[in-house]
């Protein structure tokens, strides 16, 4: 009798380690920062996919470019039309890993995230300091990181050349859930 | 002769002037009034998920960045830093159509119930695993 309840209490317990698996997001948040003299320029995106292996540590990212939201409709209209032409790359995407995700376990930590960032179907490699936070059912991702405009290929009219800066700050905030 | 070159300089600083608020109404211009536009298309959340993924690119090129009517069943009524969210799941498919609403929307969300057919209108903005609608306001 004993031993059936030690079996079952394993399978339990493995049950719940290959539960872990894979966890999503669906309104994970990204924003942009450009600071210039001539002016400041936010756009927030509430609409981020996330997907990460809780086994492995890889992720993997989405978002629309036109769910980029500005303060002014006219900086909005420019973004996707003439600067990121979302038209033909309508997505920005990330795939990579977060470095030790195992040693992580159940606490809040800091580690790398290293992968491939497309922005108007150009690749960059990036690597940057993530914070962790593994709340029983909860795996949040907070950080930030800053990339140049001219990897991308993005070109800045000479006119508001001023207007927008060559380094832009990116925020992050994903909190995912068990994906069921 | 000194009255005549008064009005040229007057006039050139009319211009000026009706110059700058002309161009400073432009820059301000406001983002669309979902409430008040006309959408451009009206189907329902079926119909648009089997566009996006049969279609692709060309939904894409249709429904992305236009003001579009939807209709289907609550699947889930979420909210997201005090807005609420909508998802509107079609019958035959994994995907949905998920709403983000303005804030002012928030009290009228709330006394929807799961299961309820309704119909959104806002802006759609592409399809990750769903269809992704932002801006939006209950229209029945």
């Amino acid at each position: 009798m004993k031993e059936i309840y030690i079996i079952i209490i394993n399978l339990l317990v493995l049950n719940c380690v290959s539960a872990q698996g894979k966890f999503l997001t669906k309104d994970g948040y990204v924003s942009f920062f450009s600071h210039s003299v001539v002016e400041d320029i936010k756009a927030d995106n509430n609409q981020v996919l996330s997907i990460v292996d809780s086994d492995t540590g890889e992720i993997a990212i989405q978002l629309l470019m036109r769910s980029f939201m500005f303060k002014k409709a006219l900086m909005q209209e420019h973004f996707n039309e003439n600067y990121v032409e979302s038209y033909k790359y309508p997505k920005a995407t990330f795939t990579g890993k977060i470095m030790k995700f195992n040693e992580l376990d159940e606490l809040k930590g800091e580690t790398e995230i290293v992968g491939t960032l497309n922005v108007h179907g150009r690749d960059k490699e990036i690597s940057t300091k993530v914070n962790v936070e593994i709340i029983k059912d909860e795996i949040i991702l907070k950080g930030d990181f800053s990339v140049e405009v001219a990897d991308f290929d993005i070109k800045i009219p000479a006119i508001v050349e001023n207007n927008i800066a060559k380094t832009i700050k990116v925020n992050f905030e994903l909190r995912h859930k068990p994906y069921k | 002769m000194s009255g005549k070159r008064f009005n040229i300089i007057l006039s050139l600083f009319l211009l000026v002037i009706i110059g700058l608020v002309f161009s400073i109404i432009y820059y301000n211009k406001p983002h669309a009034n979902i409430e008040k536009s006309k959408p451009d298309y009206s189907l329902t959340a079926q119909q648009l998920i089997e566009e996006y993924k049969e279609q692709g690119i060309e939904a894409e090129k249709k429904y992305s960045e236009r003001i579009i009517e939807v209709q289907g069943q609550i699947h889930k009524i979420s909210t997201i830093k005090g807005n609420s969210v909508i998802t509107l799941k079609s019958s035959d498919s994994d995907s949905s159509v998920m709403c983000h609403f303005l804030p002012e929307e928030n009290t009228n969300v709330l006394k929807l119930k799961n299961g309820q057919v309704v119909k959104v209108k806002g802006k759609c903005t592409g399809y990750l695993l769903d269809v992704i609608m932002v801006r939006c306001i209950l229209v029945e």
